[in-house]
């Protein structure tokens, strides 16, 4: 019983911080967990690559708690390393205005039962150190609950992903041959120009 | 305009392309038609243009002035192309906000050095070849950005890029040598304008291409590098548009004109040194990197920064970077015309005071933006910062060209090695590292724009005054003593200092009223000086 009303509160606690400024991260709470299928080191090849995410409340929470969870999505976060000098990443408390998790996975309708996911790593990925957060969202779509596949530190289960280098042979190729062209160009008139005043001034 | 011409075909006024004029008078009656010219153009007797036609390309003259502007202004989009893409490409090649700002930084100082070496060059062997050149060595660094696949790969790219901005100093020399001095200040400062404007449209045009590019099936990371190959066809295009659509001087090409002694050329060493030990060169270097310096600044860092602070989606946040060059369009002539305006009723010390109030009014509106929290108050806080700064722009080359008449291109060519140089050191200070978030480094920017500008109150012609000192009441100091210091008595003798002294009595406007005194005409001289 009282878990219950404690759990009830906290709810009613993080739909009361809508308003100016979004949902605070520290407000809620870690009722989901999540896995994704990495092994220890593994690196990532955007393009290629896929993980298995699995999602689901955390049974040791009983009763109601799941009541408001309308929706999940499963984000890609950046991992503390891959923030450095890079305020564009960054953390913040206020999730409106949080830049960690910039690429979602999966998005689908709450279920009691735990579900799963075979992501593939898109091309847009870019390279850099990542763990996997779920977030659940209310019917206001709102955040009320969170959990991911690292700790609280963020410093366990993390995992790399190589970005794609956008290069492309045939790209390669045509900025040599417009290269030469304009070298040629130039030469050429700077040729064609000496030869005329060499004629003019023979005459 | 003030009495100073004398009797009918007497006036060397357009000899050299360096006095100033008044912008808002196009035609000018006193300089006498050269009828026996057959130009699109009614011309001078140096056969440089008396009027300008915006829409016309004949040749020479209006051909010339379309040419150097676009040539400038592909510069300026190459330049800072990678601004509104940086939230693209910091992702593609891992960048830290220490790489960004470092590739800004690199950006702008590569032309420090480039520009000065342009001013010989357009001595040497004209502005035509000197922008073609640069136009076609730049579209293959353009090109080069496919291959980029480091932050050490985009740093360098970006510096080499940056040395096309050297195409500043050839497209002002190049119509100063076709234009009358007459209407040379609107000429230049259009010309300066119309080119800066492409640090506005490319942040429209990259994001545009980028998004098409995208919508065609390409992949992001993919996607921004294509988005180059349009920079760089642009230098091409208009390189060879150069080579073989331009002419040097009215005349001809300058390689023939110097071969027929037409055109004769002062000493590099001479020229250096007047430039160098005139204190005022100095106080416009740092000025002028506090006009345009902090532009380019801003070219650098407000796509990125509207993206980041606002959460505008990339395509919006170019398009409010983009008003910011985009101003410069009728921002930087306006300067030049609010100097030669206040020139008429107050001489240099209007021209002064007007540097002053729009450069401190750029500086304080900088620090509006930096502190605005509101996208509607940071939009209209940068429109009013972007018109100050361009002014002001405008208004330093109303000034320029009086400071020294010898060294004119090398004083130009430092100012606007200074402006780079202000700009990098503004970039590395306030923009690189995380000291600073961007909206600090904005604020910081302005207090030091204000605060650099102050000397401009140290600028004091004794012939004219200063911002707060009157004129030197001593006879010594009148405009022909200015100017005619510049050359000893060996180089007096031969007769080099007379287009000095021509000068300096067209220069007798710049007192103001009292110009209506004018003193008598000196006998003609037939000797044209160098171009």
């Amino acid at each position: 019983m009282k878990s219950h009303l404690l759990t009830a509160f906290l709810l009613l606690f993080c739909l009361a911080q809508t308003g100016d400024g979004g949902v605070l991260f520290s407000s809620l709470p870690q009722t989901l967990v999540v896995t994704a299928s990495i092994k220890q080191g593994q690196v990532l090849i955007a393009g290629e690559d896929s993980i298995t995410l699995t999602w689901g409340l955390n049974q040791s929470f009983v009763g109601r708690t799941d009541e408001s969870y309308k929706e999940v999505k499963v984000k890609l976060c950046y991992a503390p390393i891959s923030q450095v000098d890079r305020k564009w990443r960054k953390t913040v408390n206020d999730l409106s205005k949080d830049k960690t998790c910039q690429f979602i996975m999966v998005n689908k309708p709450y279920q009691k039962l735990d579900q799963s996911f075979k992501w593939s790593v898109e091309k847009e990925v870019p390279t850099g150190t990542y763990f996997v957060r779920a977030y659940a969202y209310d019917s206001a779509g709102e955040e009320v609950a969170y959990g991911q596949n690292s700790d609280a530190k963020k410093s366990s289960n993390l995992f790399e992903v190589q970005g794609i280098s956008g290069r492309h042979l045939s790209l390669d190729v045509a900025s040599v041959c417009f290269s030469a062209f304009a070298l040629v160009s130039l030469i050429g008139f700077f040729l064609v120009e000496n030869n005329k005043k060499k004629r003019s001034t023979d005459n | 305009m003030a009495s100073s011409e004398g009797s009918f075909g007497s006036s060397m006024h357009g000899v050299t392309g360096r006095e100033q004029t008044f912008a808002f008078s196009i035609a000018s009656p006193e300089v006498p038609t050269d009828s026996t010219a057959k130009f699109a153009l009614p011309v001078d007797s140096e056969h440089k243009a008396k009027v300008i036609k915006i829409f016309s390309f004949a040749q020479p003259h209006m051909r010339a002035f379309h040419l150097s502007w676009i040539s400038f202004f592909t510069c300026f989009v190459s330049t800072f192309a990678a601004a509104p893409l940086v939230p693209i490409i910091r992702d593609n090649l891992d960048l830290t906000r220490s790489d960004i700002g470092n590739a800004g930084v690199a950006s702008v100082s590569g032309s420090i050095f480039s520009r000065l070496v342009m001013g010989v060059v357009c001595d040497l062997i004209g502005p035509r070849y000197g922008c073609a050149f640069v136009n076609l060595l730049a579209a293959p660094i353009v090109f080069c950005i496919s291959f980029i696949s480091s932050a050490e790969g985009y740093i360098a790219v970006r510096f080499m890029i940056g040395f096309s901005l050297a195409t500043f100093v050839s497209c002002q020399f190049w119509t100063s040598t076709m234009f009358n001095s007459k209407i040379i200040g609107l000429v230049n400062g259009t010309t300066g304008g119309w080119g800066d404007m492409g640090g506005g449209v490319t942040q429209l045009l990259m994001p545009f291409l980028f998004h098409v590019i995208k919508l065609a099936g390409a992949t992001p990371f993919t996607a921004w590098r294509i988005a180059f190959f349009i920079p760089g066809w642009l230098h091409l295009i208009v390189g060879i548009m150069v080579l073989t659509l331009g002419q040097d001087l009215p005349d001809g090409n300058l390689s023939t004109l110097q071969k027929k002694g037409d055109v004769t050329k002062d000493k590099f060493s001479e020229v250096f040194k007047h430039a160098v030990t005139n204190y005022r060169t100095w106080i416009f270097v740092l000025l002028y990197g506090y006009s345009m310096g902090v532009e380019l600044c801003i070219n650098n860092v407000i796509a990125e920064y509207f993206y980041d602070r606002f959460d505008l989606k990339l395509h919006t946040a170019g398009v409010v970077a983009a008003t910011f060059g985009m101003a410069n369009f009728a921002a930087r002539p306006f300067g030049g015309y609010a100097s030669d305006l206040s020139a008429r009723k107050f001489g240099m010390r209007g021209r002064l005071w007007t540097l002053w109030i729009v450069q401190t009014l750029g500086g304080v509106f900088c620090i509006w933006l930096g502190r605005a929290n509101s996208l509607p108050i940071a939009i209209f806080a940068m429109i009013l910062f972007s018109i100050g700064a361009q002014a002001a722009c405008g208004a330093t080359y109303g000034i320029i060209p009086f400071i020294s008449r010898r060294s004119l291109g090398l004083i130009s060519g430092l100012t606007g090695a200074g402006g780079n140089f202000g700009g990098g050191v503004t970039q590395l200070l306030f923009f690189s590292g995380s000291r600073f978030s961007t909206a600090t480094g904005l604020t910081w920017m302005g207090v030091m724009t204000v605060a650099c500008t102050l000397p401009v109150a140290l600028v004091h012609f004794p012939q004219w005054g200063s911002m707060f000192l009157p004129a030197s009441k001593d006879a010594k100091h009148s405009e022909e003593y200015y100017y005619e210091s510049e050359w000893n008595e060996e180089e007096k003798q031969k007769g080099l200092h007379h287009g000095s002294i021509k000068f300096a009595e067209n220069s007798r406007s710049e007192r103001g009223k009292r110009a209506a005194l004018a003193s008598a005409p000196t006998p003609p001289n037939s000797t044209p000086s160098h171009v």
